[in-house]
């Protein structure tokens, strides 16, 4: 049933990431977004303001004359909300608590591109639309497909979660510690020291990019997406894959897109873990790699490295323990230098490439030479944390507004760095 | 849990027609002092239900003398205006539950945050 694999896919690489990371979250991410700021600044005073997925509750403080309360699914980022003095309550975005017609305006910053189907995306922008008073009005952001620097090769994506994102040589250690506004924070006190020193970014923000990135010719890019077929298009949705990005950034040093023969095995073997591994979420697991020209070369992959009996149906869940749990922590090491459209930008990470690992042993945990802080928190952040996105391509968000949501009317539509953005208004629709 | 916020919550469970209000069933039961804005809660009023206000004011004791229904100009009354801001905006439900009045379904309240999620089969 697709409703119930949507449910289960928005469970394992959502809600229990988010779940996972929410204490590294609120170090990081506090600063609002201008054009949200804006939007909070200019309602009118006695308004009433609903954070359709507030996270930690970052936009809840603007604007002292409107009455804003947030909702989120995930637990930890909602008691961070709580303890900053917010009204929050938990729920979820295809089934909010509130009555018809009550709020003045909407904010839904970054969520919606968590929900794996079309129809789900539609629901959720519905039920803020009944929420909302007729001339109220929604702002809604999602990451885009077409970035700056970049462009996702596909919109289905799932992307790894890394707490480590920059390097000492690069950044500017001067910078201040984030600013506490509450005395309730024990939880991201843990932290590496390195996150304090991150520059403090909004959620969906690539930031300044070209700021940082060549920093030192020696440092290597590379990026890893790891592709999902879209729910929306299968029924079978069995079928995962690594794949690298077409970004132009990845230097011809590093290990490209399949093209150095010596350090493939690597890759492979990591590769093959990983597919496994996510695709144990799925069932069944004969579908691995049947479908599509992406997952050809993964195809290959599977084959070669099975037992001679050629037999591709690997039951996944047959991996041992230690060969996911190395690919896992391989992979967090791997993706440490991934750029993400809301972290804080720019990561650049030396990759050590050992063409030694054999091609049919399993993969081993490469000591990461990185010019990166150490690691010292990666241990708790493994490559289990991949978040689910449908990132969306231009236009998209305001075509499925005016052509599936009639109540709601797009006013404006923009890119803001790294999202669409979308405002929209409540109308009131005469049925004759 | 601040009363303004329960104004606007409703039970959503799969089949109620008849969600709104909750009944609050508070077992601890918190006020602040929050500063008083006449012209915020002047604006607020018009977007109240104002007898579900009332009603779970009343249920926590916490009514005091706020009438069961507006009075006239009251934009201009600030003696009444501070009851509202009170009761609105003061009165924190910390522990608890919200009852569904049609399903009798509670959504617990707990650390100040309602849990409005849903199980499977009630979405």
């Amino acid at each position: 049933m697709m409703e119930e694999a949507a449910s289960q896919l928005e469970r394992d690489h959502v809600h229990s990431v988010y779940d996972k990371i929410a204490p590294y979250f609120n170090d990081s991410r506090y600063k609002a977004w201008p054009k949200v700021r804006q939007f909070l600044l200019d309602l009118q005073p006695g308004s009433i303001v609903a954070d359709i997925g507030c996270g930690n509750g970052k936009y809840l403080h603007i604007n002292k004359e409107v009455f804003k309360l947030g909702c989120d699914v995930c637990r930890p980022l909602v008691d961070f909300a709580w303890s900053q003095g917010h009204e929050v309550q938990l729920c979820d975005g295809l089934h909010l608590p509130y009555r018809d017609s009550c709020f003045d305006a909407v904010l839904s910053i970054a969520v919606i591109h968590h929900l794996s189907t079309k129809e789900r995306r539609i629901r959720a922008i519905k039920e803020m639309a009944r929420t909302l008073r007729v001339g109220g009005r929604i702002m809604i952001y999602v990451w885009a497909m077409e970035q700056k620097r970049r462009k996702f090769e596909k919109q289905d994506i799932f992307v790894p979660w890394n707490p480590n994102p920059h390097s000492p040589s690069v950044f500017n250690r001067e910078h201040a510690k984030p600013r506490r506004r509450a005395t309730a924070q024990s939880v991201s006190e843990g932290i590496d020291n390195t996150d304090k020193h991150r520059k403090v970014r909004s959620t969906s923000s690539v930031a300044d990019e070209e700021d940082l990135a060549c920093n030192t010719p020696q440092q290597r890019t590379q990026r890893l997406w790891f592709f999902s077929r879209s729910l929306d298009s299968v029924f079978d949705f069995g079928s995962l894959a690594i794949s690298r990005s077409s970004s132009r950034e990845l230097s011809t040093l590093s290990s490209p897109a399949g093209e150095n023969e010596g350090n493939r095995a690597s890759q492979r073997g990591r590769g093959r873990g990983l597919i496994k591994q996510v695709s144990s979420f799925f069932s069944p697991p004969s579908v691995i790699g049947s479908e599509e020209d992406v997952f050809d070369s993964v195809t290959e992959l599977h084959k070669g490295q099975n037992d001679p009996g050629g037999n591709n149906n690997n039951n996944p869940n047959n991996n041992n323990g230690t060969e996911k749990q190395s690919v896992s922590v391989s992979l967090a090491e791997e993706c440490g230098s991934l750029a993400l459209p809301d972290l804080v930008p720019f990561q650049a990470e030396h990759m050590k490439q050992s063409g030694d690992e054999s091609e049919g042993g399993p993969p081993v945990k490469e000591p990461q030479e990185s010019t990166q802080s150490p690691q010292g928190s990666e241990g708790q952040v493994d490559g289990s944390c991949l978040r689910y996105y449908h990132v969306f391509r231009e236009g998209e968000l305001a075509e499925l507004i005016e052509n599936h949501v009639e109540e709601l009317h797009v006013t404006h539509a923009y890119f803001d760095h790294a999202n669409w953005c979308v405002v929209a208004e409540k109308v009131q629709l005469w049925k004759i | 849990m601040k009363l303004l916020t329960h104004n606007m919550l409703t039970s959503h469970v799969k089949g109620v027609t008849k969600g709104y209000p909750l009944l609050i069933k508070a077992t601890e039961v918190k006020v602040n002092e929050v500063e008083f804005n006449p012209q915020f809660v002047s604006r607020m009023i018009p977007k109240l239900e104002w007898a579900a206000l009332v009603q779970a004011a009343d249920g926590l004791g916490h009514r005091e003398d706020l009438p069961g229904e507006l009075v006239p100009n009251y934009e201009t009354n600030e003696d009444f205006l501070k009851k509202v801001h009170r009761v609105l905006l003061e009165v924190e439900v910390v522990e608890g539950c919200l009852q569904c009045p049609e399903s009798g379904r509670e959504f617990p309240i707990s650390r100040g945050i309602p849990n409005m999620l849903l199980n499977e089969d009630e979405a």
